[in-house]
């Protein structure tokens, strides 16, 4: 029963959308700011390349050197951010002009891709990777099984932070002040929030969680590095910002749905299923679906929208001092 | 405040302005647009800081370097466009920001809040549910948000800019007893406002700005309207703008049964029939809110109507098409001028041709003739006396009174049948003021029928010839000028409750 | 006009110089290979204007877009999906002999086509479903590369080889027949350049482009649009048609590229995913556009000059010259650009305030 098709996508799909989780909760919580950032596709490669030259030049126990990767992918994602934070909160640039330049310079073909040629880092399989965490006779029991507990550290890592971010959103006064920066900033100001030093903060934050959500590439999924390792999942992780009204509960629904269908077109492949083209399907299912999930989201009412924060994408600007 | 000086490059707004208050007092500070009240307000409570100049709290001296700063001594505005975050509740934006009161308790504390609003509100007679959503609110009880706010923080400085520009007659005078209660409590509550009746209504002593500088201070009591005003402008006034009688003609301008729907779903005009002929200016009286702007967007085209039908000079356009309505000859000024009625980095001669473009001679086909163009804002530049760099510098680099200047001439040049003009003198100074009403009477004189929406009643009284006034999307009243009464207008601004009577 | 993006690649250069720096490389020397490749090798020109002239469709892409704040990222895929319907046309309408007329003109019709087609669909559904564009044009470039790959590696479909030796050991694409050859003139200086057909093309659409936006109604309304939604609005344009329009053009042109690159350069269908898919002309050519701040002629000379940048980093390419350098340097010198803008505006904000006659308000910038 484990091996059923719908266990077995459930599970992978937690497994596959794990990266998409941790990137669409950094970029969620950018955005609450009022900020967007389209480079996470940049951030995430930077991530791979940063934690897996780490794991290979670390010399140390697995788990410190999987430890010192996780940081220094998170670091090297924030260092990242902090460029497309400087030019959009500080210079008021357009938020979707920085975000693209951001993922074309850190992007394929870009800096991560000139780190793993420089440190030749295409060659060999990564020395740690994470292995999971529980017991083999647990992954055994039905269902629960491979579903809760054949995951490695990242992954329950991440279903904490999901509640972390929420209780932060809901429960808490930075949580509140962080809404109303994104939502109305001229009335944040007005009650001495001071808004750029939020707007930072968040995407930085934003920035090491893609960082992470690359590394988990590189580290867990495909211990490799590959030159566009992430093919495009910091795209759907925006998208996936979207579709869950800007709430992390429903960011852990759709990535782990989204994942899930990364794996679906194998798993029907290895189960003798064909679909036609199959190649073809098995590439592009997942972008296809971000568009129809994208379409069905943005026509099915204006309060779509107004579920976004009010001042996103749009620069801050309080009178002269 | 003493020495107050605050330049912003080209303008000095204020230039070594002197201004105290004493607790317990309300002191208004008068002045017309333009003269510097608000840059004063905005450096008292730490948004600007003073090119020169000190601050003196109680007698000691004191720096704001931001809001944070001015809110932790007890100075808390109200400002004239609210500061508050709609998706939020009451209780929400009350408690929003790291304030020394609370500490910096990291827990929301949600029931205590919304009992300690609750107490606030009754006290005060600013009584508001502490768990609506603003948006939910009428722009009346989202003032006492506003107030609450300062409240909570325990402000002892409370500083109200223009707060009756969205209050009825009725609503306006709740408000002074509030303020008195506040003062009664040793208080401080500075008033700024442009609106001479209120100022003598609710303030102890008035200071008058005029071109950024002090005038002079002087006893409420001792001073009487005609006397503020020519403190405030600086010579002797004349009667204001006079009309010509006019014989109104055909109706240019016709509505039955109009519905339309508001930005939030529901019905924003229910069913508003009226009429405006040639010649004639019709003014919409109502609080903010209360489906004018939608209304006037019906009648541009801009908005579909749900129901009814809108006839422009007896034919009628295809409701929810701006173009159909512009052809019929329907000219809007709108109430946001560089949001709508402008296009902000585009050049003010094509801002000009902005409705006209489509024909000759600005175009031949489909190529545009920029000469033509050019030439034509030229003309329209030295007619309506527009201050500007040139016809080809972006608009959003002219001031306010120019920029309604440029949306005037644009609509008046297109041989309009009907105006409509929603609130088209906000935030204009006295001389622009008077440039747009005067523009207003020529368009009538030329036969065009005006509808004019407007919050501010002395302005409707001087304008119309019939005031209509609209309270939730319907019409409540109608009644020629000569017949008009403040106080019954005032009553059905309000849907016909007397907020007193509480 | 011309200071800022100049500003901008020197500053660039001298930022990726610090990269290179920091990475142990000599960064002068690096240059010197550099330039030397772009421009002043022997045969180098030819390349550049090789590498110059899908930059161009591409940049031009983005720009007519982009202008009207309609953020098309798809230039990529619209390209790829124009080479498709390109060589189609080639293949169908060809045959042997010189250059025809006839074969050419139905490609060059058959990728604006292809490309314009592609980009309706984020244009449609921005314009009637409120859709994001940059995230379904995005999602399509994706599936464009796929589809451009699975045509030759895995099916049997019309434009792949299959006779021939090479052809059973490893998926080739037809060549194109000899008649739909683009030709190319030959400019006789530094040793005889070679001006492909694509290139006059290219210039061509700029020039058409900067006229329809200067000088037509069309244009005045994209401008107005793209700088207030709802003054457009207001003043009685058809906003919807507009966009969808915008996007049909943008991708038209990108898929003229696609057209270029099967005609002037390829001779085939390249479905190779470390061929055409790799040189990402796509997201360079919003590079060039931001640099040439949306102007279509300036886009021409931008085109050129970072033509040269990637024909350097092309054949420059080994163990001993960083790969992705290219990337990082147009991702410097995009970021530079935008610093750039905003002292432009800052200056224009500041003698706002001098014309300002009343007291600022607080109004949303």
């Amino acid at each position: 029963m484990n091996n059923s098709l719908l266990v077995v996508l459930v599970a992978n799909g937690i497994g596959f959308g794990t990266p998409l989780l941790y990137a669409s909760l950094g970029e969620l919580l950018a955005e609450r700011s009022g900020v967007l950032n389209l480079g996470v596709e940049g951030m995430m490669l930077i991530g791979a390349v940063t934690g897996f030259w780490t794991v290979e030049r670390f010399h140390a126990s697995t788990g410190a050197a999987l430890a010192a990767a996780v940081g220094v992918a998170a670091l090297a994602g924030a260092a990242t951010s902090l460029i497309h934070a400087f030019l959009v909160i500080t210079l008021r640039a357009s938020q979707i002009v920085s975000g693209l330049a951001l993922t074309i310079f850190a992007g394929a073909a870009g800096l991560s891709s000139y780190f793993g040629n420089d440190f030749n880092l295409g060659e060999n399989p990564a020395r740690h990777t994470f292995h999971t965490v529980f017991p083999a006779s647990w992954q055994r029991w039905p269902i629960v099984g491979p579903i809760v507990f054949g995951h490695n550290v990242l992954v329950y890592v991440s279903w904490a932070l999901v509640v972390l971010v929420s209780l932060y959103l809901t429960r808490t006064r930075l949580g509140l002040n962080l809404r109303a920066v994104g939502d109305a900033p001229a009335a944040a100001d007005a009650m001495g929030i001071n808004v750029a030093a939020y707007r930072y903060a968040h995407v930085l934050v934003g920035g090491a969680l893609a960082g992470v959500a690359g590394a988990t590439f590189t580290l867990a999924i495909t211990p490799q590095w590959v030159d566009g390792i992430t093919g495009g999942a910091g795209w759907i992780a925006i998208a996936l910002v979207i579709f869950a009204f800007w709430r992390p509960e429903l960011c852990l629904v759709g990535a782990y749905f989204f994942g899930a269908l990364q794996d679906l077109a194998p798993e029907l492949q290895a189960r003798g299923i064909h679909l036609g083209p199959t190649a073809l399907w098995t590439n592009t299912l997942p972008y296809l679906m971000t568009i129809v999930v994208l379409v069905l989201v943005s026509a099915s009412s204006t309060r779509r929208w107004l579920g976004a924060p009010a001042a996103l994408g749009t620069p801050y600007v309080r009178e002269e001092r | 405040m003493r020495g107050i000086t605050k330049q912003f490059p080209g303008v000095v707004a204020n230039d070594g302005v002197d201004f105290e208050a004493a607790p317990g007092e309300v002191h208004a500070l008068l002045g017309e647009n333009g003269a510097g009240k608000s840059t004063l307000s905005n450096i008292l409570t730490g948004l600007y800081r003073p090119d020169a100049g000190e601050i003196s709290l109680h007698g000691e001296r004191v720096e704001f370097h931001s809001p944070r700063d001015a809110l932790d001594a007890g100075v808390s505005m109200v400002h004239q466009h609210f500061r508050l975050v709609e998706r939020f509740s009451v209780a929400e934006n009350v408690i929003l920001g790291d304030h020394r009161r609370e500490g910096r308790a990291f827990r929301l504390r949600r029931r205590a809040t919304e009992r300690r609003v609750g107490e606030l509100g009754e006290r005060y007679r600013v009584a508001v549910d502490p768990r609506a959503n603003v948006w939910q609110l009428s722009v009346g009880e989202q003032q006492r948000v506003e107030i609450l706010k300062a409240l909570y923080l325990d402000a002892r400085i409370l500083i109200l800019d223009e707060p009756t520009a969205v209050l009825t007659p009725q609503e306006a005078e709740v408000l002074f007893g509030t303020l008195r209660e506040l003062a009664a409590d040793g208080r401080t509550i500075v008033f700024i406002s442009h609106k001479l009746h209120e100022v003598k209504a609710v303030s102890d002593r008035v200071t008058v700005l005029r071109a950024g500088r002090t005038v002079a201070t002087v006893d409420a009591a001792e001073s009487t309207p005609r006397s503020l005003a020519e403190l405030m402008v600086g010579r002797g006034l004349g009667e204001g703008v006079q009309a010509e009688p006019r014989e109104p003609g055909e109706a240019v301008l016709a509505l039955e049964d109009v519905w339309a729907d508001g930005d939030r779903g529901g019905a924003a005009v229910r069913g508003v029939s009226l009429q405006v002929r040639a010649g004639e200016i019709v003014a919409m009286a109502g609080v903010a809110g209360n489906g004018q702007r939608e209304l006037a967007e019906t009648i541009a085209g801009i908005r579909p109507a749900t129901k009814g039908t809108v006839h422009v000079a007896g034919k009628t356009p295809r409701s929810g098409d701006p173009r159909a309505a512009i052809t019929a000859g329907v000219a809007y000024v709108p109430e946001d001028r560089l949001g709508t009625g402008l296009a902000p980095s585009v050049s003010i001669a094509s801002n000009l041709a902005l409705k006209s473009y489509r024909k000759p001679p600005a175009s031949s086909g489909p190529l545009l003739r920029l000469g033509r163009i050019r030439e034509h804002a030229v003309e329209l530049i030295k007619r309506y006396r527009i201050a500007a760099p040139g016809p080809q510098a972006p608009v959003r680099l002219l001031s306010g009174g120019n920029l309604q200047k440029v949306v005037l001439a644009r609509e008046f040049s297109g041989g309009p049948k009907v105006l409509v003009a929603a609130s088209p003198t906000r935030g204009l100074d006295v001389g622009a003021i008077e440039s747009v009403h005067t523009y207003l009477h020529e368009a009538a004189a030329n036969g065009v029928g005006v509808l004019l929406l407007s919050e501010d009643l002395d302005e409707i009284l001087t304008l119309a010839d019939r005031i209509a006034v609209v309270y939730e999307g319907r019409i409540v009243g109608e009644t020629p000028r000569a017949q008009a009464n403040v106080e019954e207008i005032g009553l059905q601004m309000a849907g016909g409750e007397d907020p007193r009577r509480n | 006009m011309v200071a800022v993006p100049a500003a901008s690649l020197v500053f660039a250069f001298f930022a990726s110089g610090l990269v290179l720096l920091a990475t142990g490389h000599n960064a002068l020397s690096s240059y010197r290979r550099l330039f030397d490749a772009a421009f002043l090798n022997h045969g180098a020109l030819g390349d550049t204007l090789v590498s110059a002239t899908p930059l161009a469709f591409t940049g031009l892409a983005a720009a007519a877009a982009f202008r009207m704040r309609l953020f098309n990222i798809g230039g990529e895929g619209q390209l790829y999906i124009g080479a498709i319907t390109a060589a189609a046309a080639g293949l169908y309408f060809g045959g042997s002999g010189g250059p025809s007329a006839f074969a050419i003109a139905a490609m060059v019709a058959a990728g604006c086509a292809g490309g314009a087609a592609w980009a309706l669909i984020p244009g449609i559904l921005r314009a009637f479903f409120r859709t994001n564009e940059i995230i379904v044009s995005l999602m399509l470039n994706y599936v464009a590369g796929y589809l451009l790959t699975y045509l030759i590696f895995n099916s049997q479909s019309y434009f792949r080889q299959t006779t021939g030796f090479n052809a059973s050991v490893f998926p080739t694409s037809k060549e194109l027949p000899s008649s739909a050859v683009w030709p190319a003139a030959t400019v006789h200086v530094h040793g005889g350049v070679a001006l492909p057909l694509g290139a006059g093309l290219a210039v061509l659409a700029a020039v058409l482009l900067w006229v329809l936006y200067a000088r037509t109604r069309f244009g005045f309304e994209a401008t107005v649009l793209g700088d207030s939604p709802r003054a457009a609005r207001y003043a009685g344009m058809r906003t919807r048609r507009k966009i969808v329009a915008v996007m049909a053009i943008s991708g038209a042109i990108a898929g003229l590229g696609g057209a270029s690159q099967d005609g002037d350069f390829r001779h085939t269908l390249d479905a190779d995913p470390n061929g055409l898919q790799r040189q990402f002309y796509g997201y360079s050519g919003i590079v060039v556009a931001a640099l040439a701040r949306y102007n279509p002629l300036a886009v021409l000379l931008v085109a050129f000059l970072i033509g040269g940048l990637q024909n350097a980093g092309n054949s420059l390419q080994g163990p001993d010259f960083p790969a992705g350098l290219v990337g990082v340097m147009q991702g410097i010198i995009l970021f530079s650009a935008l610093g750039g803008e905003l002292l432009v505006r800052y200056r224009v904000r500041v003698r706002r305030r001098d014309r300002a006659g009343a007291a600022p308000a607080p109004e949303a910038t």
